[in-house]
């Protein structure tokens, strides 16, 4: 089942070496990088800061995505889970804005592609475990060691291979939605092409939004059990 | 008259025998690789299928205990959306590896 249409077969030569994920993850991270910019100076511009803009702006959407990234972090992490809130939100803004790109006809979004997922469930293993070890030092070990120092070697399996499978259950939810919900639209709008598809958009742009939720929510979960000091 | 009755039944007989002889033949001529693409198309069918029933379920029987919570305390809505959406996340990720494995056979086929 090939793609029917889409704007990456119109790239000339040099460009279309670049894999297709690759080309859409790369425009797609070029757009947030320039989302930052431009409400980094839109901030600098106000004359008061706290005071929000007046109408739909772009500094007040980037501050509502801010907040409610920010509401995230502090109902799971608390005040102390304010430093890592950078990954949270790059990674809940990128996924957003990429799985919202796959609504543009022609364009197939780069969280369909299983390997971009995986990379961004990498980032987020290193990451919290990084975390982890600089937040609790040497003793980041006993979380994987359990109540009992007889049972740490059954333990540790266990607990190595359910932290191995975090990255990877992370990128194949992301993928299998992203994917799936692309496919279903497809099939659709090949059966009938008028009015029926219109459901189905409405149906990707919820999918869209709760999986960069899901994802973001989980990375929160993962980093908050890594930096607590329970065990 | 009676030879005659009992030629034509007998053509008939042999006509639809040979008919079906000829079936089965038709059918157990092919090679063993179409049986394999007839059990990948089923295989297919049933792996998405049965994944689906059973991610049905859970998300029914979670989603009903969320519903009956947030109705009898309206106020631990906030409270119970998140976890509920966690947990509906995780057990539909059950059901995306089954679509998962339904695609990659369905691309063997």
């Amino acid at each position: 089942m090939e793609h029917p249409f889409t704007w990456y077969s119109l790239l000339p030569y040099p460009l279309s070496r670049i894999a297709e994920p690759n080309f859409t993850a790369l425009i797609i991270a070029l757009v947030v990088i320039g989302l930052a910019l431009a409400f980094r100076s839109a901030l600098q511009r106000a004359k008061d800061p706290v005071i929000p803009d007046r109408g739909i702006t772009l500094r007040n959407m980037m501050e509502m995505l801010v907040e409610i990234v920010l509401g995230l972090s502090d109902s799971i992490i608390g005040k102390n889970g304010r430093k890592y809130v950078p990954l949270f939100g790059t990674l809940f803004i990128f996924i957003l804005i990429a799985n919202l790109s796959g609504l543009i006809p022609g364009v197939t979004p780069p969280t369909s592609s299983f390997f971009v997922n995986l990379g961004m469930g990498l980032v987020v293993f290193v990451a919290y475990h990084y975390f982890g070890v600089r937040a609790n030092g040497a003793h980041y070990i006993k979380q994987f060691m359990g109540p009992m120092l007889m049972l740490a070697p059954l333990l540790f399996v266990i607990e190595l291979f359910s932290h191995i499978f975090r990255p990877v259950s992370l990128s194949i939810r992301l993928f299998g939605n992203m994917f799936g919900d692309h496919l279903v639209l497809e099939t659709f709008s090949n059966l009938t092409k008028l009015v029926i598809p219109v459901a189905f958009y409405i149906l990707g742009t919820l999918v869209s939004v709760i999986q960069a939720a899901v994802f973001t929510i989980l990375t929160v979960i993962y980093v908050a059990m890594a930096i607590s000091h329970e065990h | 008259m009676r030879k005659l009755l009992s030629f034509v039944a007998a053509a008939v007989v042999g006509v639809f025998t040979s008919g079906i002889a000829l079936a089965a033949a038709e059918a157990a001529a092919p090679a063993a690789g179409d049986y394999s693409r007839a059990a990948l198309a089923i295989a297919t069918g049933f792996a998405i299928a049965i994944g689906a029933f059973g991610a049905a379920l859970g998300q029914g029987r979670m989603a009903a205990a969320a519903m009956e919570s947030i109705g009898r305390n309206p106020n631990a809505a906030d409270r119970i959306q998140l976890p509920m959406i966690l947990g509906l996340a995780f057990i539909e990720a059950l059901a995306l590896y089954a679509f998962v494995i339904a695609f990659l056979l369905q691309g063997k086929i």
